[in-house]
């Protein structure tokens, strides 16, 4: 139990703030009215709210004196950047995406091995030939401020959604160019929802559960004030959203009345328990700060860890580490447009020249899995047809002398922001150079590369993909019409054709098929060198216990505690 | 006097009006665009196009210019387009970090140098001039942010006295946000030090060489009041005047350090909104600099007569 | 009384041209000899501890740390230089010009340098990196441009008291014009504590190259800086501290030997300190 007051202050809480939340402990129920009292107050409301803060602070502590109590529990995490906002899948990251599953939930959510299962549906049938889906809700599920869940609920939710003025990222995922238009979103009795497709669409429930549509989460109206304004997310996962404090932190405290699935968690399913009554989600942008405070014991729980954090990490009594493959992956992007990469024989030259096995476990520190192909080699999809590239300077050369390349240069492109996509371009240029292949390094910062990635006015660069639990999705990013969509790499009509009868089916071995064929000809074309899927790297303190990555890299607190908790 | 400060605040407008259009400009030539880097990889044209009518990218460049400056020269500062908080209270909220760190460093160095300049200046070429000369051109020589980092790894982490991470602002505990402050005040004060204790050695060296200091001498004035009527004053004006004019290099500086020691500052403010894109976050905070700067030079050349008698304010 | 002064010894003169001897013989041998290459990767052999085979040990990717200490002298250099030049003679012609001619485009050019002076430099030089993209050139440039009132300012204070002195206008009454007059009798007069300044400069550059790359904005590899090989060095200053000791003590070595050798050209120039 982590109950002395040392703690408190390593938190970065003042010594009344930690009596003021011991005492909110020791009444659960209190938790929640006062993290949204503060939370007003904090929005600014002006001095006479200020004066009734100090005055209820002095109550509470009162309280905190009158009864001993057993101690608040607080886990705290790091984020090396705050959240853009608290409106599911709108002004989003990866951070803000991890931060809000924990607070609101989808009628489907995803598994740990990719594929969707039930959250606050119950159950669901498909019928119309894939165009229409039954759900049925869960009984007995409570929003944060009290009120139960209705497919009314759903259906205000999911409106808001598509409208256009809510901004939600993945609205035109179900517009006329979308995998497929919804029609109609209704509901005949308050526990049943039915949404109208206007075509089958077997990625339809992977869609609404991806992380980046904010899971598609389930919202109480009172999310939003009366003039159409978000407030704050009020759904019906294990924790609620708590105090924010821009740049320094987010609060999540424990949903005392969370109705939990049975079973043990799967994915962003299964069963969620929240086990401490309270998360706090540091803002540290500094990874060294973030290693030193883990190791100080100023937080609990690092997860997205750099591959040369490991050597400090390791061996370590007080700290131990998880390892989970993700589903994502570095590579390096050709423009297949430019006049000299237009020739694939440059392009395959260049990937000839690489030891992939090599360069991986230089960049990561021998974590990462190499892998030449879009599928990530935790997806259940990876198969035969996935081996690495071996190197072959001659033919390199060889290619390089019919291509008629002499020594041009190619510049590519990196940047600072993340160290291992400037680590992979270091050791492409040193590989490459071994068969006489100039590329310069061009460093730019982030947003200077994403603008040349958007515009696809480049001719390398090192680029990441972050995790996507379909393969589909994989591919989908680097295939595409080039005229209409200058971020894709990858032109050829044959192969987007080929994605889009992957999308068409859900039938696993007849996607398998489609997956290698499409793969054999991606190593064939090279329109990007890919190189290896990362294993993500958490590191805790030894007394957290429950903490487990998974292929989605999306950091999950709930079932996380401390050992020798109740 | 009143006259001669209104004057220079009329000085300062072009020098303002140049810095806020030479911002705009500058931060706009900068390739990305905001919308882009917020939307992430999977982002379409029509919310990217959605994006840019939200943050007000749609407009041309002069008309964005002119409803900044307007806004601007009202006190608004428009929101930042990535957070959407209000700009000038997100600056306020960064500048008391960054204001108590400057200037508890900057005095705490003004202090050190001030004795240690005169001290070495007063026993030219002796062995503690010479420690003096060493020790500042040592500090000096040493990159900020590395000597930040050495202090963090032993005091922090070997010793572990003190907390390496996270902040608690004064309005919380002040003693609490006194600690987290003590490592970068040193470091910032070690890497100032340097600097000051060099001209103020070399002006106390040149003052000291004055007749009127052989005059006091002679008239059989005691050394301690020599060097603290006479000498301290007439050098102290230079080294004053370099305070000054190294404030932007300061500001600039302290960037560094606040990412090392994470803290939420104006510094670190500036540069993740220059990476991030975030125009009116940028364009604000580098126009209040800028007015720091000049109302800080203001207050030192109003200063400046009542330390050295020879210069009036005419 | 100015105390019991010990023999003056050109301390400074020889502790300066010590370590700026030893840069430069870092360079010249650089030039023709490395123990390895210092952009071969040597994938076996990561962060080597320092030995008899790798003196000052190997980094991440088994590159040899000596031999990239001794390019990045050579770049390091080459950036400090560069922006000593161009910041430099630009700014004396900015303050030989605000100086001597005063009036409009004295205030012009001064409101034009206050407002550079008014930007956090690192900060000006951040963004117009972004600008110009990050190449050796480009960080030469923002820097030059960053440091460029400074330098003005001191040529112009300069040139206030020069242009009051008897010579002057003796050449003034002798019928000689003005630009024969600056180039004359202005610039030599004025060029002392420019020689000084350009020393500071000097180790400024070399300070600020390495917040550059902190920052993440330094020179393009594979070619490193110190400034570079430093920053590269962070996460691993606990497990392989050689890393960031050798560019570290490079950079302190060669800023504090500059800073030395502009003390010692001070007493030189002006041995009574007269300015």
């Amino acid at each position: 139990m982590k109950n002395d007051p040392d703690n408190h202050a390593r938190a970065g809480l003042s010594r009344s703030e930690a009596e003021r939340l011991n005492c909110s402990g020791h009444k659960r129920t209190m938790n929640w009215m006062l993290a949204s009292f503060f939370a007003k107050l904090r929005a600014g409301h002006g001095q006479p709210y200020r004066r009734l803060c100090t005055q209820l602070a002095a109550l509470v502590i009162a309280c905190g004196v009158a009864a001993p109590v057993a101690a608040e529990t607080v886990l705290r995490t790091r984020l090396n950047s705050d959240i853009l906002s608290s409106d599911p899948g709108t002004r989003r990251d990866e951070n803000t995406d991890a931060v809000i599953l924990h607070v609101v939930e989808g009628l489907v959510a995803s598994r740990e091995n990719g594929s969707v299962g039930p959250l606050l549906a119950e159950s669901w049938t498909v019928s119309q030939g894939g165009r229409t889906y039954t759900f049925k809700l869960r009984q007995g599920v409570v929003f944060h401020n009290g009120a139960p869940l209705t497919a009314d609920d759903v259906v205000w939710s999911l409106r808001r959604y598509l409208k256009p003025e809510t901004r939600w990222r993945c609205r035109l995922e179900f517009a006329k160019d979308g995998i497929a238009q919804i029609l109609s979103i209704t509901a005949p009795n308050p526990q049943t929802v039915i949404i109208t497709l206007n075509r089958a669409a077997p990625l339809f429930l992977k869609t609404l559960a991806r992380a980046d549509c904010g899971g598609t989460g389930i919202l109480q109206r009172a999310s939003v004030g009366p003039n159409g304004v978000w407030r704050k997310p009020i759904g019906t996962g294990p924790f609620m959203f708590g105090a924010w404090q821009r740049n320094q932190f987010i609060d999540l405290v424990r949903f005392p009345r969370y109705a939990a699935l049975p079973g043990p968690r799967d994915g962003n399913t299964g069963g969620k328990h929240a086990l401490v009554d309270r998360i706090r989600f540091l803002v540290i942008p500094d990874s060294s700060a973030a290693l030193t405070a883990l190791e100080r014991g100023s937080l609990d729980i690092l997860d997205a860890l750099a591959p040369s954090d490991l050597v400090l990490m390791r061996g370590r009594g007080d700290i131990k580490l998880d390892m989970a493959p993700t589903l994502d992956f570095y590579a390096i992007l050709f423009q297949t447009n430019d006049p000299l990469l237009r020739d694939a024989r440059i392009r395959r030259a260049i990937a000839l020249t690489l030891d992939t096995a090599g360069l991986t476990k230089a960049v990561t520190q021998g974590t990462a899995r190499p892998d030449n192909s879009p599928i990530p080699s935790a997806s259940p999809y990876y198969g035969p047809t996935e081996t690495l590239r071996r190197p072959d300077l001659a033919a390199a050369r060889r290619l390089l002398n019919e291509a008629g390349y002499h020594g041009q240069p190619i510049s590519l492109i990196t940047n600072r922001r993340y160290p291992q996509m400037f680590d992979i371009a270091v050791l492409v240029q040193a590989m490459a150079a071994e068969a006489g292949i100039d590329l310069e390094i061009e460093t730019l910062d982030w947003a200077s590369q994403f603008a040349r990635y958007g515009s696809g006015s480049y001719q390398a660069m090192s680029f990441a993909v972050s995790a996507k639990l379909d393969p589909s999705f994989n591919f989908g990013l680097l295939i595409g019409d080039k005229t209409r969509d200058p971020r894709k790499v990858w032109g050829s009509p044959e192969a987007q054709k080929l994605l889009r009868q992957t999308m068409e089916t859900d039938d696993p071995r007849q996607r398998q098929a489609l997956f290698n064929t499409l793969n054999t000809a991606f190593m064939r074309e090279v329109p990007a060198i890919i190189l290896f899927n990362t294993t993500h790297i958490a590191a805790f303190r030894a007394n957290v216990t429950g903490y487990k990555g998974w292929p989605a890299a999306q950091l999950r607190l709930w079932n996380v505690g401390f050992s020798g908790m109740r | 006097m009143l006259s001669y400060i209104a004057k220079r605040l009329l000085l300062a407008i072009p020098t303002l009006l140049l810095v806020a259009v030479a911002v705009f400009l500058l931060i706009r030539l900068i390739p990305g665009d905001p919308a882009q880097v917020m939307l992430g990889e999977g982002a379409d044209a029509a919310s990217l196009a959605a994006l840019h009518h939200d943050m007000g990218l749609d407009h041309p460049l002069p008309v964005q210019f002119a409803a900044w400056f307007g806004h601007a020269l009202s006190g608004d500062l428009g929101h930042s387009i990535v957070t959407g908080e209000p700009v000038a209270s997100m600056i306020l909220q960064r500048f008391q970090l960054t204001a108590i760190i400057v200037l508890v460093a900057v005095l705490l160095a003004t202090l050190i140098a001030v004795v240690a300049g005169l001290v070495a200046a007063w026993r030219r070429d002796s062995i503690i001039d010479l420690a003096v000369v060493g020790s500042a051109s040592i500090v000096l020589a040493v990159p900020s942010f590395w000597l930040g980092l050495v202090l963090l790894l032993v005091f922090g982490l070997k010793f572990g006295w003190l907390p390496v991470v996270g902040y608690v602002p004064f309005s919380e505990s002040a003693a609490q946000a006194a600690l987290f402050l003590i490592l970068p005040i040193v470091t910032l004060t070690l890497t100032q030090s340097g600097v000051l204790t060099r001209m103020m050695r070399a002006s106390s060296i040149d003052v000291l060489r004055q007749e009127y200091i052989t005059h006091a001498r002679a008239k059989g004035l005691a050394e301690r009041v020599v060097l603290s009527r006479h000498v301290f004053p007439n050098a102290f004006a230079p080294t004053l005047t370099l305070v000054g004019l190294s404030l932007g290099h300061l500001l600039g500086g302290i960037a560094v350090l606040e990412t090392v020691f994470t803290l939420p500052g104006l510094g670190r403010l500036m540069v993740d909104s220059i990476l991030a894109r975030d125009y009116p976050v940028v364009q604000g905070c580098l126009l209040f600099t800028a007015f720091v700067y000049v109302v800080v030079n203001l207050l030192i050349d109003i200063c400046y007569p009542l330390l050295d008698p020879r210069v009036t304010t005419q | 009384m100015t105390g019991p002064a010990i023999h003056r010894l050109p301390l400074n003169a020889i502790l300066g041209t010590a370590l700026v001897g030893l840069l430069v013989a870092a360079i010249l041998i650089g030039l023709f000899w490395m123990p390895y290459g210092p952009i071969a990767i040597d994938l076996d052999h990561p962060l080597a501890p320092p030995s008899w085979a790798h003196w000052f040990g190997t980094d991440q990717f088994g590159r040899d740390v000596l031999s990239r200490a001794m390019l990045g002298a050579r770049i390091s250099t080459s950036i400090a230089l560069g922006t000593v030049v161009v910041a430099i003679s630009t700014g004396t012609c900015v303050g030989l010009i605000t100086g001597f001619l005063r009036g409009w485009t004295d205030r012009l050019l001064m409101a034009a340098s206050d407002a550079i002076l008014a930007f956090p430099g690192i900060l000006l030089a951040l963004a117009l990196i972004a600008v110009l993209g990050s190449s050796r050139s480009s960080i030469i440039l923002a820097l030059s441009i960053a440091y460029l009132p400074s330098v003005a300012r001191v040529v112009r204070s300069a040139v206030l008291s020069i242009r009051e002195r008897e010579y002057i206008e003796a050449s003034r009454v002798a019928g000689d014009g003005t630009i024969y007059i600056v180039l004359r009798h202005v610039l030599p007069n004025a060029l002392p504590p420019v020689v000084v300044l350009a020393t500071s400069l000097f180790g400024w550059v070399v300070l600020a190259e390495s917040a550059l790359s902190f920052l993440g904005v330094g020179v393009p590899p594979p070619a490193p800086s110190w400034g570079n090989m430093l920053s590269d060095a962070r996460p691993y200053m606990e497990a392989a501290n050689w890393l960031s000791i050798v560019p570290g003590f490079c950079i302190m070595g060669t800023v504090l030997g500059v800073n030395l050798l502009g003390d010692a050209l001070r007493d030189w120039l002006d041995p009574r300190g007269e300015t």
